[in-house]
């Protein structure tokens, strides 16, 4: 029935002595919203990393679609149809919004210019498409970063905290938006500390601690097991217990 | 949906023909203007506006690479004097006319400026700058020790609109090398107006500068890019140096390849805005002007240099954004008493 | 025979010469660890302090020796007053820090060499000396002019010093600090304006010294700074940029090189490869070479 889209085989980075990834091996199936949680280094944005070319693994596989993408560089990733977005949402400046989402190398066969127009009003900015980006709200910037990701017509999007820093209300609208981009068929993976933001979107739950994936289940399998309490608890900062 | 799609599609292209608009007619009437200006000055001013033409559009060169992309470049001016030898080259040894040594010397020097970048754009920030520097002295060096280029005797190039191939009779030198120059300089703006602040390129050269990685994930190929930046750049710098060698006639490794051409490109992108339009073409005027005037009126043209070296301390300490971003209204004067008191706070030192 | 005592002769000038970049070297890697800049500057504070020796050596008796100190302490108190600029323009929101510094310096470099320039004229000019003017017997050797000698031992006390502030003094500890970890070296209660001010202050000192050696050795001009710059950027390039150990090596493999390029390849070709050496290096070993790796 369903269908593997993202496919790591024991992806390893190291760094000098530190193994930030430690031969991870997970699969994502197509359609589907996994989180990815871990207490502070335990591997997550190293293996976002390693998912996207920015780092080239030491050892293991990713394959993606059926091809296998380990080592690419980041923008043919990007291009296969795997978006990301960065912890911090930093439109680039001395631009308008617009041209932010215009500068995405979108595939060659769309109307850029629909598109773009497309995806703001989507997002509901469109009021401001022709205001220059460094001038927009905190999360707005986080919508725009969600934008351009889009204009590549990804068919899996890894998203580093995507509500962090934004108020109660647009962080439910930025949900709302990834909902209906899942029923559309889009894939998420999702670095989040917020567990109430968690709980409500994602199908399954991967665990990453000490660079390894150590549990995968739904949200309340993974809550109520001992290894993902111990990986959390036994970090020294007892405020990171987030079940 | 069909009938909003249509009115956003209007709305935008009546939201960037409004913008153009201003744009076009302030290119064109600059276009009219200093195309009937040489009828109005004598030799001695064609030849000052001359040399605005050229640093104008050597500024605009570097603010591509410089400016946009922010790579910097500490050794542009190595193409301003290679396509002045290289047109040299062409026209003694070849006895080919001006037309093919500039063409020659813009292929010679994009291609060259191709070989340098895939190696060199590799290093970022200060390892580019000195590598780049690096690279211009060890060309002017190389020009002074081989044969080809005159070495130290330096390279006499033959005289007149003439060896154009174009026949100009009765045209004076200085009024062929302005329109010369004219041509050059507009097309070079205009380009840049398009390429950078038009087109998706121009969107992706900033995103990359701004936030590479970012950039990278959006599927732009970020080396590629850089590449055709630095490319394009290099080679309309050496279109100057090829234009601006058939009008003095005479290069020298010690002249075409100083460093103080590329300083004076970087100070004037610098001084009139880096990554803007305005600015490069603002900076080219000043600076030659203030060039031109200190050694006019003081007779003395060493005093230039001190003054350069205070005003780009001065631009970088409390005008980082150039003279555009004054008339934008970024440096008030709160922002200069801001500077001045966070300044006073690092000369905290017990 | 005469060509293994020219090879000596060259040898030992070479060691000598090293000597003194090593003097200029060692600041300017400094100024980097701690400050993160890498300073255009640099040559023309050789160039200012050899023009110093110039100019105040005949008021100091005709020595250019006595000048020596004098110039540490007049160039380590300009290097105060500078620091607190260039610490400025690269810190605070304004955008590309990193092309705010580089050109900062490149500014400064630029008004030192004008003014000069239009102060004193283009001649050179040579630094007086009168105990300095006989020549060194070295059985087996050669003749080594009194000067090079002398100046190198006198860099070399002047490194020798430099090293024991920093590695045995609180505030060459505190100094080290900074370039290790700036923000850790700020919790730990280091007045870090202070140390940045002082490390650049040694820098501008040191480097001026060096340049009355060279002063001494060949004489002051105003378009000198240049070439020194070059030099610098060369012994750091090759050490690792902001590793002071390196700069021993480097400096003695620069004055190496130039003295046996000059005598066995052809004076005219010395910059061509030095310049060339420097941008090879770059690009071969870009962090290899460079200790602290990529600059951010």
């Amino acid at each position: 029935m369903s269908e593997t889209l993202l496919q790591t085989d024991g992806l390893t980075k190291r760094f000098g002595a530190l193994t930030a990834n430690d031969g991870i091996t997970l699969g994502v199936d197509r359609g589907e919203i996994r989180g990815i949680i871990g207490p502070n280094g335990s591997g997550k944005t190293t293996f976002f990393n390693s998912l996207t070319g920015f780092y080239t693994p030491d050892a293991g596989t990713v394959t993606f679609e059926g091809t296998d993408i380990t080592g690419w560089d980041s923008h043919r990733i990007a291009r296969q149809g795997i978006g990301r977005t960065f912890q911090i949402a930093a439109p680039f400046g001395n631009m308008t919004v617009r041209q932010n989402m215009l500068a995405v190398q979108t595939p060659k066969s769309v109307d850029e210019h629909e598109r773009a127009q497309e995806i703001l009003e989507f997002l509901d900015i469109d009021h401001i498409a022709d205001d220059d980006a460094s001038g927009m709200s905190g999360g707005q910037k986080k919508l725009l970063g969600l934008g351009r990701v889009l204009m590549l017509d990804p068919a899996c999007i890894l998203l580093d905290e995507p509500t962090a820093g934004v108020n109660p209300a647009l962080a439910d609208r930025i949900l709302d938006h990834l909902r209906d981009l899942n029923d559309d068929g889009t894939t998420f993976l999702i670095i989040e500390h917020d567990m109430d933001v968690l709980k409500q979107i994602v199908d399954t739950v991967s665990v990453l601690d000490q660079g390894q994936h150590i549990v995968q289940g739904t949200f309340d399998e993974v809550s109520t097991d001992d290894r993902v309490r111990e990986a959390y608890l036994g970090s020294a900062d007892e405020d990171e217990v987030p079940i | 949906m069909g009938a909003e799609n249509d009115l956003s599609i209007r709305n935008r292209i009546q939201a960037l023909l409004d913008r153009d608009d201003a744009h076009l007619w302030l290119f064109a009437a600059g276009t009219l203007f200093l195309t009937v200006l040489p009828l109005a000055l004598n030799t001695f001013w064609t030849r000052i506006a001359l040399g605005v033409l050229l640093w104008v559009g050597l500024a605009q060169s570097w603010n591509m690479i410089g400016g946009y992309a922010g790579y910097l470049d500490f050794g542009h001016g190595a193409y301003f004097g290679a396509g002045a030898f290289v047109t040299g080259i062409v026209m003694t040894e070849l006895e080919l006319p001006f037309v093919a040594g500039l063409l020659i010397a813009g292929v010679f020097c994009a291609v060259l400026a191709y070989a340098v970048g895939v190696p060199t754009l590799r290093l970022s920030g200060a390892y580019f700058a000195i590598a780049t520097w690096a690279f211009a002295e060890a060309i002017k060096e190389l020009a002074l020790i081989i044969e080809i280029t005159g070495g130290t005797y330096g390279m006499t190039i033959p005289t007149g609109p003439g060896t154009a191939g174009i026949p100009l009779v009765g045209w004076p030198d200085e009024m062929f090398f302005y329109y010369l120059m004219l041509v050059l300089t507009l097309g070079t703006i205009a380009l840049a107006y398009w390429l950078f602040e038009h087109s998706e390129f121009g969107f992706r050269v900033k995103a990359i500068r701004d936030h590479e990685d970012a950039a990278q994930s959006l599927g732009i190929d970020a080396t590629k890019i850089k590449r055709r930046v630095y490319v394009l750049s290099c080679a309309i710098a050496a279109l100057f140096g090829s234009a601006n060698a058939y009008y003095i006639t005479f290069v020298h490794p010690n002249d075409v390849l100083a460093p103080i051409i590329t300083d004076q490109m970087i100070i004037m992108a610098l001084l009139g805005g880096l990554g803007t339009i305005g600015g490069p073409i603002i900076g080219g005027v000043l600076i030659f002007l203030l060039n031109r005037m200190t050694s006019l009126f003081l007779g003395q043209t060493t005093l230039y240099l001190p003054l350069i070296g205070v005003l780009i301390m001065g631009i970088v300490l409390f005008a980082p954004s150039g003279v555009v971003g004054i008339l934008r209204g970024e440096v008030g004067r709160e922002d200069v008493k801001r500077n001045l008191r966070e300044l006073a706070e690092k000369f905290n030192i017990l | 025979m005469v060509s293994t005592e020219l090879l000596g002769q060259s040898i030992v000038n070479g060691l000598l010469l090293g000597g003194i970049y090593v003097t200029v070297g060692v600041g300017f890697a400094l100024v980097f660890g701690v400050l993160e800049i890498i300073d255009f500057a640099v040559g023309e504070y050789v160039m200012l302090g050899a023009f110093m020796g110039a100019i105040v050596a005949p008021v100091v008796g005709g020595e250019g020796l006595f000048v020596v100190p004098l110039a540490f302490v007049a160039f380590f108190l300009v290097g105060m007053i500078v620091q607190p600029f260039l610490h400025h323009v690269t810190t605070g929101d304004r955008p590309m820090p990193l092309l705010m510094g580089l050109v900062f310096t490149f500014g400064l470099a630029i008004f030192m060499r004008g003014s000069v320039l239009t102060i004193f004229g283009p001649n050179t000019r040579a630094v007086p000396t009168k105990t300095l003017e006989g020549g060194i017997d070295v059985t087996g050797i050669g003749t080594f002019p009194e000067v090079r000698v002398v100046t190198a031992v006198v860099g070399v006390l002047a490194l020798v010093a430099f090293m024991y502030y920093l590695y045995r003094t609180t505030g060459g500890t505190a100094i080290r600090a900074i370039a290790e970890d700036r923000d850790i070296a700020r919790l730990m209660g280091v007045n870090i304006n202070r140390y940045q001010s002082i490390a650049y202050g040694v820098y501008a000192g040191l480097t001026a010294t060096g340049g009355v050696f060279i002063g001494l050795i060949y004489s002051a001009g105003p378009g000198m700074g240049l070439q020194y710059t070059a030099f610098a950027f060369f012994m750091i390039v090759l050490a690792g940029l902001g590793y002071l150990p390196g700069i021993i090596i480097s400096g003695l493999v620069l004055g190496l090189a130039q003295s046996l390029t000059a005598v066995y390849i052809g004076g005219e070709l010395v910059f061509f490869v030095l310049f060339g050496m420097i941008y090879v290096l770059l690009l071969v070993r870009p962090e290899g070479l460079l200790g602290k790796g990529e600059v951010s």
